[in-house]
């Protein structure tokens, strides 16, 4: 497909605002660049010592990094802990997330919907120490019961083993406030995608008899695929780097762990790590919580890099390409009607081509 | 070195970044509206003026804030940042950086600490530990009915070392004649996050009990026994929620919950819960001067030296630290004034009165004068 | 996902599978199965001992079962799907209700002692010290951590916004998908979601320091730790919504001849607009509830400063982290002001939220669903 250029070439007049606007953008590209060039070598640069020294004997021998060989060691549990909470937390939020946001966009009756939606919105804006306040003082108790249930009668799945929490500190616990904490990032940014499902498909699909379910599934998925796992990443970025409602809840141990109902077995995370030891720490111990954070920078970066390579290969259907599906214009004009500004110009402009909705297979991926 | 180097060519590339977006920075290092020179020994307090930061040990947090009160009220043109938040360790590194005027601290600065403060911030005059906080570390627990249990140090090392694990062992039955314990798992709980008091009771059970408690001592607590709770009142609130939990929490977090008598010494009967006198006897029987340079005060505390009836066998001493020479000769009168104020008998009972302090001797109050003498 | 596949699915078995067709149930069936579902696992649970959670669970298990065996039996197969999604969908979302609920419900009914009180908000925390009895009284008050909020959040939106926006702008309608500039900014922009709060207050700390020297706390450096945490995010959530506005509404405008500058101003800004202020909300709220970044970079003070560019500032969130980790003596007291500026903050970002949406409705053209 051509179209990416497309833009650029149609954008034949250039006025000084036009210059000025453009520069300013680009700058900002760049401006990105150097700041994250910036924290880059600040992190890098930190972290080298620590990562470098010898773990047996000085600073880092004693005090809140007693008790390691080296830099290793004492970080590859703490990038399994984050890895493991992160994913709890996901397997717990994105789903329901994603059932909320098509509940508020296609499900719920539009009259609530609304009401809905900035709930949502405004759950999104509940800062994290309060999710940690409620954590400790509500969830906690809370899930105690189900997890000694689940510890008595199931206890031979690894997860659930272990001798069983009694003051709930447990990864589960931290892993349910996760989920909580990164359900409305996933719900606002998901549903406001959904709302935007050129909505002729949705009545193509109606129209030949679908049941709602399957207008979503063949409709709206595909069509919202990229901005939905552009929202999952952001959720997970939060949930990877959740620092202090994990050490407010959780009852942390340096180790390797499946485990999700015990009081010391709970595989700590390098954000929350860092929170609970950096107050203590000395210059040589602060460099060695930093290197791990920047193994943290390294975590989200290859999560990132293999989700975008996950998407690009299950089909080309995502992202940019799927919003000027068809090369045709007239087709395009008629594929979506999407209410514009330029209806008030135009209020025919999308109703003129009824022959566009013949063709729109070529949104297909499995055609 | 070299790495340094790189750090700071990364921040300035930063820096330049910023510029495009932060119109400007007013210059805020150090300077403060000078204050009229007055003689350390009376100081005049209404004269001073100027800005205090400082930050360091969350044991001094609540006790900080009243003598912060105590002292802006008299000294109105002055103001007082002390960051409990940062920690004990934290504290000294900061203040090492030349970030804080003092730092509040659990330990004295350690020798090669002590040498490094000599180049910054301090210059070669060196730096001064002064004991401004004196309290203790209060073993809480949470039982049904609320009975009142007495432990031993060896007791205590082998419940947090996992070894004793139900409230009706027959060592803790034992030493509570009279008390009727129930059977009930004893789930431990301790800080998640390293704490300068995980730091005092994990020396106190290595001291009173080596060969239960086989770990070093340390900030960071050592072992997988039982619940890490983040912060003094992690641990209480967990404590407190629970049944058959027990847990150490220093004074001023402790709160209404329940304390165990911890025996004095290694044998007899003698079983003593916390009390700022008791608490005063312990200091005076457990310390010995560690002096690490002319005016320093460092003690030093042997556990094993309380054996006086009236102790507290776990008391914990806290440290103010603060240059001799400051850069900036104002600032060093106005954090002398405020150290000076802590370290008089008015200071210390307004910390009795306000945080569960207990008052530091009067000899030990006279020293703290001498050395304050001599900031500038 | 071909049409052809949709209206003859299923081979046809005994008639053809048509909803005018085969059986139908009566419109309140779900109501009813509803019911029965509740009844029966009460039931069930009255017998087994009451437990309010387990009577609830179960009667989700059994509803779902029900309606789907119920509607593949009368209807078909296709029905019976569309029946359990629907049931998903709703249980999904009363599930996610009842935590974000009850954390509000806690927050309000804890806080609303202290946040509700007109001299809790407007008053700056402070102490009495009484020389007699050596005494120190708190009188309690967030006006400092009031403003420091407001100070440091709208330093670090000021800055981030427009940084984020006219990024997500560049990569949209600027870069080519497949220019290398476009693959790095995208890239580091994903990187920087992963850079933890506190490792972005030490990096802002630690420039500021090599610019004013060591006592460089300022709400400030505290603002610009906030920055390298909000860009990505802004960039992010602006990226996804500008995508979304379709291409023919630019190829049209470009059609009546304007320039790239009013089109992406005047049309695919304010069609985006509601999705754009999602995505700055979310990065603000993301942001307003640090406190480890806070910490590191402007230290913590009880007094009330409003210089962002010099000493130590406060801010709601690290006034609830301190009271709460922190407490006074009177540790209830130190909880309820903690739980009062928590309430005081989420009443803060709602009416930021309030506020962006009363923007957003100005700017967005009409007709926008």
């Amino acid at each position: 497909m051509t179209e990416s250029a497309a833009p650029r070439r149609m954008s034949a007049k250039a006025r000084p605002s036009d210059r000025i606007f453009r520069s300013l953008s680009t700058g900002s590209a760049v401006l990105i660049m150097v700041i994250l060039a910036g924290v880059a070598i600040f992190l890098i640069a930190k972290a080298a010592p620590a990562i470098a020294a010898d773990w047996t004997k000085g600073d880092l021998a004693s005090g809140t990094t007693a008790g390691h060989t080296d830099f290793w060691t004492y970080t590859g549990p703490l990038i399994w802990g984050t890895i493991w909470s992160a994913f709890i937390g996901l397997l717990m939020g994105a789903p329901v997330a994603i059932g909320i946001a098509l509940f508020i966009s296609h499900y719920a009756p539009r009259r609530i919907s609304g009401v809905l939606a900035y709930l949502v919105d405004l759950l999104a804006a509940v800062p994290s120490i309060i999710f940690g306040l409620w954590g400790i003082f509500t969830i906690r108790k809370f899930l105690l019961p189900f997890q000694e249930w689940l510890n008595a009668h199931a206890g031979w799945f690894p997860l659930f083993g272990g001798t069983p929490s009694t003051t709930g500190s447990t990864m589960f616990a931290g892993g349910v406030v996760l989920a909580v904490m990164i359900l409305p990032i996933i719900t606002s940014i998901t549903r406001e995608i959904f709302l935007q499902t050129p909505r002729l498909h949705e009545e193509a699909a109606l129209a030949l008899g679908a049941t709602k379910w399957e207008t979503v599934r063949l409709a709206v998925f595909p069509y919202a695929r990229s901005g939905m796992l552009s929202a999952i990443l952001l959720g997970l970025g939060r949930a990877l780097g959740e620092t202090m409602a994990i050490a407010m809840i959780m009852s942390p141990t340096l180790l390797f762990s499946l485990r999700l109902f015990t009081d010391n077995q709970n595989s700590q995370t390098i954000a929350a790590n860092i929170a609970l030891n950096f107050p203590e720490s000395n210059t040589l111990q602060r460099d060695a919580l930093i290197g791990t954070g920047l193994m943290l920078f390294v975590i989200s970066l290859i999560v990132n890099f293999a989700a975008r390579f996950i998407i690009g290969r299950t089909g080309k259907t995502g992202g940019s390409k799927k919003k000027v599906p068809a090369l045709n214009p007239t087709v395009a004009l008629a594929l979506d009607d999407a209410a514009s500004p330029l209806d008030a110009l135009h209020p025919h402009a999308s109703s003129a081509h009824p022959e566009g909705l013949k063709p729109s297979q070529p949104e297909g991926p499995r055609a | 070195m070299k790495l340094k180097n790189v750090a700071a060519a990364g921040a300035i590339v930063l820096a330049s970044a910023l510029a495009l977006t932060a119109c400007s920075g007013s210059n805020n290092s150090g300077s403060s509206n000078s204050p009229k020179p007055s003689d350390t020994s009376s100081v005049d307090l209404s004269s001073l003026s100027g800005t205090i930061t400082a930050g360091g040990s969350s044991a001094q947090a609540n006790v900080q804030q009243a003598w912060t009160t105590a002292f802006t009220q008299q000294a109105t043109g002055v103001k007082i940042n002390y960051d409990k938040s940062q920690g004990s360790g934290g504290g000294v590194t900061n203040w090492l950086a030349g970030s804080y005027d003092f730092a509040g601290t659990d330990a004295a600065l350690k020798p090669e600490q002590f040498t490094q403060a000599q180049t910054a911030p301090c210059g070669a005059a060196g730096a001064l530990n002064i004991p401004v906080y004196l309290s203790g570390v209060g073993i809480i627990y949470k039982l049904p009915g609320d009975p009142k249990v007495k432990v031993t140090g060896q007791i205590l090392a082998q419940i947090f070392a996992g070894k004793i694990t139900s409230w009706n062992d027959p060592k803790l039955v034992a030493v509570n004649s009279g008390t009727t314990l129930p059977n009930l798992k004893i789930s431990v709980v301790h800080r998640s996050d390293g704490s300068g008091t995980t730091a005092n009771f994990t020396t106190y059970l290595s001291q009173i009990d080596p060969t239960d408690w086989t770990w070093a001592a340390g900030t960071a607590w050592p072992n997988n026994v039982g619940s890490g709770q983040q912060g003094g009142s992690g641990v209480v609130n967990t404590v407190e929620a629970g049944s058959g939990t027990i847990g150490y929490a220093d004074q001023s977090s402790v709160g209404s919950a329940t304390m165990a008598d911890v025996q004095v010494g290694t044998s007899g009967s003698t079983f003593s819960t916390y009390s700022a006198a008791g608490a005063t006897a312990a200091f005076a029987a457990a310390a010995t001067d560690a002096s690490q340079g002319a005016g320093d005060l460092t003690k030093k505390l042997d556990y094993t030296k309380i054996t006086d009836a009236s102790a507290y066998p776990i008391p914990l001493l806290s440290y103010d630290v603060l240059c001799k020479n400051f850069k900036d000769s104002t600032q060093g009168k106005l954090t002398a004034a405020y150290i000076g104020f802590i370290g008089s008998s008015e200071g210390q009972q307004v910390g009795a009165a306000n945080a569960k302090a207990a008052p530091l001797p009067d000899s030990i109050l006279a020293e703290i004068k001498t050395s304050l003498a001599d900031v500038k | 996902m071909t049409a052809t596949a949709i209206p003859n699915a299923p081979a046809p078995k005994r008639r053809i599978d048509n909803s005018l067709t085969s059986g139908q149930l009566p419109r309140l069936f779900e109501v009813y199965v509803l019911a029965g579902a509740l009844i029966v696992s009460g039931v069930l649970f009255a017998v087994l001992g009451f437990s309010a959670v387990g009577w609830l669970v179960v009667s989700a298990i059994l509803y779902l079962l029900f309606v789907g065996i119920f509607s593949a039996v009368v209807e078909n197969r296709r029905q019976a799907v569309d029946r359990l999604v629907r049931g998903v969908v709703v249980i999904a979302f009363l599930l996610a209700l009842a935590p974000l609920l009850s954390t509000l419900i806690e927050v309000i009914s804890r806080g609303a002692k202290d946040a509700l009180n007109p001299a809790f908000i407007f008053q700056t925390g402070g102490s009495h010290y009484d020389p007699q009895t050596f005494k120190v009284t708190t009188t309690i008050g967030a006006w400092q951590s009031v403003v420091g909020t407001l100070i440091i959040t709208g330093i670090a939106t000021v800055i981030s916004v427009p940084i984020g926006m006219l990024t997500a702008i560049y990569l949209v309608e600027y870069g080519r998908p497949s220019h290398w500039m476009n693959r790095v900014v995208t890239f580091l922009v994903d990187v920087m979601t992963g850079i933890p709060s506190i490792v972005a207050g030490l990096f802002a700390f630690s420039l500021f320091t090599l610019i004013f020297g060591p006592k460089a706390f300022s709400g400030f450096s505290a603002a610009i730790a906030l920055c390298v945490l909000m860009i990505p995010i802004v960039v992010r959530s602006s990226e996804e919504m500008l995508k979304l506005v379709s291409m023919d509404l630019r190829e049209a405008s470009y059609a009546l001849g304007t320039t790239k500058f009013v089109t992406i101003t005047r049309i695919v800004l304010p069609t985006a607009i509601s999705g754009l202020i999602t995505g700055v909300m979310i990065s603000i709220a993301r942001v307003i509830g640090e406190t480890a970044p806070i910490f590191v970079a402007a230290s913590f003070t009880n007094n009330f400063n409003s210089n962002p560019f010099a000493n130590a500032m406060s801010t709601l969130p690290v006034m609830a982290y301190t009271g709460y980790k922190f407490p006074s003596t009177d540790i209830q007291g130190s909880y309820d002001s903690a739980w009062g500026a928590a309430l005081l903050l989420v009443i803060l970002v709602v009416i930021l939220n309030l506020i962006a949406r009363l923007v957003a409705r100005l700017f967005a053209p009409k007709g926008l669903r």
